[in-house]
């Protein structure tokens, strides 16, 4: 079976430099991936990449079988696709409540959206992701007046919300303490068991706690791609972070 | 936290099949608060049984002027308040009503008052060398024709303004800019035309309909665009539409078509807006080319924030003050009045973020939580600086830029 999201020979180009060098990538379907590398890698481009952000210069995107490249964000989320942003990023005048309710997957366009009305099915599903997400107190707040952590975990809410088939995930715990970064792991485990994710993170002890399969990524190439354990012993990769300090 | 996750894991539990413990408490904003309802119903009476009560047909005159005009402002409000667009050209869907309207009910006041040799159409036509009523205009002649156009034609021209701009990601300060360019082109054209529009003068002596029964057709309008615009923004639609004005990355990224949610509701302002020129070329008799300008545009941007955009009634409260207090102190201060309007925005944009409105909800909102006034004060000084630095001139940043 073809990999739900395949990335064929992707080429990014910015003000003269190459971030993405003729990148392979594929995730498969239910599976919790981690990326890694050092800043500079192309992590965040690839995600904009996927995103329908950036166009590439050359390559493809197919994902669930379908060739997405150059497709519009909007509809690259219509085909199931989630992201989210490296920094909290939200509706901040709407209520917690509403911020879930606009990223509830339901219908989009204009018309559709003018006479809908909130079913008893829609609430429902939003009351079990603030539970999920821990911000069920919160519900009537701003979402400006909610810290730091509270607005990650409101941002995982909303993808969850928005029930993708992939979810992007750009440096979920950044920024946050150490129990901060603690519970956005074990929901990100959580979110794993029903969806695809791919990850995008700096931090070892969060790496560490996942535990799945990892991709590094250097200047635009893959490094090294497998189980936990394997690729922190490759010599490549020690090498590239040592320097950083990362895997002491 | 990580006991619990291993005792679900080992149930094979996902976070699908829990089921909800614990339902907080989300009371959604009522369609029409008690508070609103009364003071609605007040405003509608004090305003509508003025013929009853009062005899001077000056602020009668007046009163329906203002409510045209706060309609206008209503309209700024529909796109600057709930969407996050900046125009400083509303007045262009103004101006095209009022001239429309205008337009037909002169040449049907031509056909029984001839000119002073003996023509059949409109005085200013007369004077710029035409000797009869310009073909193209001749369905004018029948005003429900004319009120159609008056209508649909601005509303298509906001349409087409929105597909060339939203569509190719141009909002922020260059749609503001945009916007202003088109009402001065405007500008320009109807004192360029003016065989055909009336120039410098405008177009006036034609029949008005400065009635008490025409003031509350006028106020039935106001209640039902009310009615339009808080069905509007309470919606499903509404809260779209706030959450691209709060953060149009997120909710593109989110499946939103950000530009036809754009597009839809400045149709719908720009629909508003040649309402309320259609109605004020009917109540006042006299249209110029400054109904159509970048001043009256940006006069409009000011009763908005001075009432508080964001809110509905805002647009009403800010349009009737700035206004009133115009045309009761502006005998007095002539010179000065332009100074003081300009110094008034500037007070609200640096003291009073969110206009008198908006100030007084926060206020209200704030105090049930036991803040202190100066920690209020405070607080929006902070969010301010924060939005602030948040700003860049192609309207909210994109967070995501590229890595290397």
């Amino acid at each position: 079976m073809a990999s739900l999201l395949e990335v064929k020979g992707l080429i990014a180009r910015a003000s003269g430099f190459t971030i993405l060098n003729n990148l392979d990538f594929n995730i498969e379907e239910n599976e919790l991936r981690v990326l890694l590398g050092p800043n500079g890698a192309g992590k965040t481009t690839l995600i904009s990449m996927i995103t329908g952000q950036f166009k590439p210069v050359a390559g493809s995107i197919h994902f669930a079988g379908r060739d997405i490249t150059n497709w519009p964000p909007d509809d690259i989320f219509q085909a199931g696709i989630s992201r989210k942003f490296q920094v909290p990023n939200m509706y901040e005048t709407l209520s917690v409540f509403d911020n879930i309710m606009v990223s509830l997957q339901g219908r989009r366009r204009v018309f559709a959206t003018l006479f809908q009305r909130l079913s008893s099915e829609e609430r429902d599903r939003i009351w079990e992701i603030l539970e999920f997400v821990e911000l069920t107190d919160r519900a009537s707040d701003p979402a400006d007046s909610l810290s730091h952590g509270e607005r990650q975990w409101l941002e995982l809410g909303m993808l969850i919300a928005s029930n993708p088939k992939l979810l992007l995930l750009d440096e979920p715990t950044t920024g946050m303490t150490e129990d901060g970064k603690r519970k956005t792991a074990e929901l990100i485990r959580r979110i794993a068991k029903t969806h695809t994710v791919l990850l995008v993170e700096h931090d070892m002890h969060i790496v560490r706690q996942i535990g799945q399969r990892i991709t590094v990524l250097h200047q635009g190439q893959t490094l090294a791609d497998g189980p936990m354990s394997e690729v922190m012993n490759n010599e490549m990769v020690r090498r590239v972070y040592l320097g950083k300090g990362k895997f002491q | 936290m990580a006991e619990a996750a291993a005792r679900n894991h080992q149930a094979g539990e996902s976070y699908e099949l829990r089921k909800v413990a614990k339902r907080g408490t989300y009371r959604a904003p009522p369609f029409l608060p008690l508070w609103a309802l009364i003071g609605g119903v007040a405003a509608v009476v004090l305003i509508g049984a003025y013929p009853y009560y009062g005899s001077n047909a000056y602020v009668l005159s007046l009163l329906g002027k203002f409510l045209c005009f706060a309609i206008f402002a209503l309209s700024i409000d529909l796109i600057w308040g709930f969407a996050g667009i900046l125009s400083l050209g509303q007045a262009v869907y103004f101006g095209i009503g009022a001239y429309f309207v205008a337009l037909s009910l002169k040449i049907n006041y031509a056909l029984t008052h001839p000119t002073r040799y003996g023509g059949k159409f409109p005085d200013f036509m007369e004077w710029n060398g035409l000797t009869e009523l310009p073909h193209f205009m001749t369905p004018l002649i029948s005003t429900p024709f004319a009120i159609f156009c008056a209508l649909l034609v601005p509303t298509l021209l906001g349409l087409l303004f929105g597909v060339i701009t939203f569509k190719r990601h141009i909002y922020g300060v260059y749609c503001a800019v945009i916007t202003l360019a088109e009402s001065l082109i405007l500008q320009e054209l109807i004192i360029e035309y003016q065989a055909y529009t009336g120039g410098f003068n405008g177009i006036t002596d034609y029949s008005n309909y400065a009635t008490p029964g025409f003031l509350w057709f006028i106020l039935a309008v106001v209640v039902i665009f009310l009615v339009i615009a808080r069905a509007l923004t309470h919606s499903r639609v509404g809260t779209v539409l706030k959450s691209i004005r709060d953060n149009d990355v997120r909710a593109e990224f989110m499946g939103y078509n950000v530009a036809n949610y754009r597009i839809f509701v400045f149709c719908v302002s720009a629909f508003m807006a040649a309402a309320a020129g259609a109605l004020y070329a009917a109540w006042v008799g006299i249209v110029s080319f400054l109904d159509a300008g970048p001043v009256f545009s940006i006069e409009g941007v000011i009763w908005t924030a001075v009432g508080g955009r964001g809110t509905l009634i805002g647009p009403f409260i800010g349009t009737f003050l700035v206004k009133g207090a115009e045309f009761f102190l502006s005998g007095a201060l002539a010179f000065w009045w332009q100074i003081i309007v300009g110094g008034l925005f500037i007070f609200v944009v640096l003291v009073l973020r969110d206009g008198i409105v908006g100030s007084i909800g926060n206020w209200l909102r704030k105090r049930k939580k036991g803040a202190s006034v100066r920690q209020m004060i405070e607080d929006s000084d902070q969010k301010a600086h924060d939005r602030q630095l948040d700003w860049s001139p192609g309207g909210p940043p994109s967070v995501d830029e590229p890595v290397r």
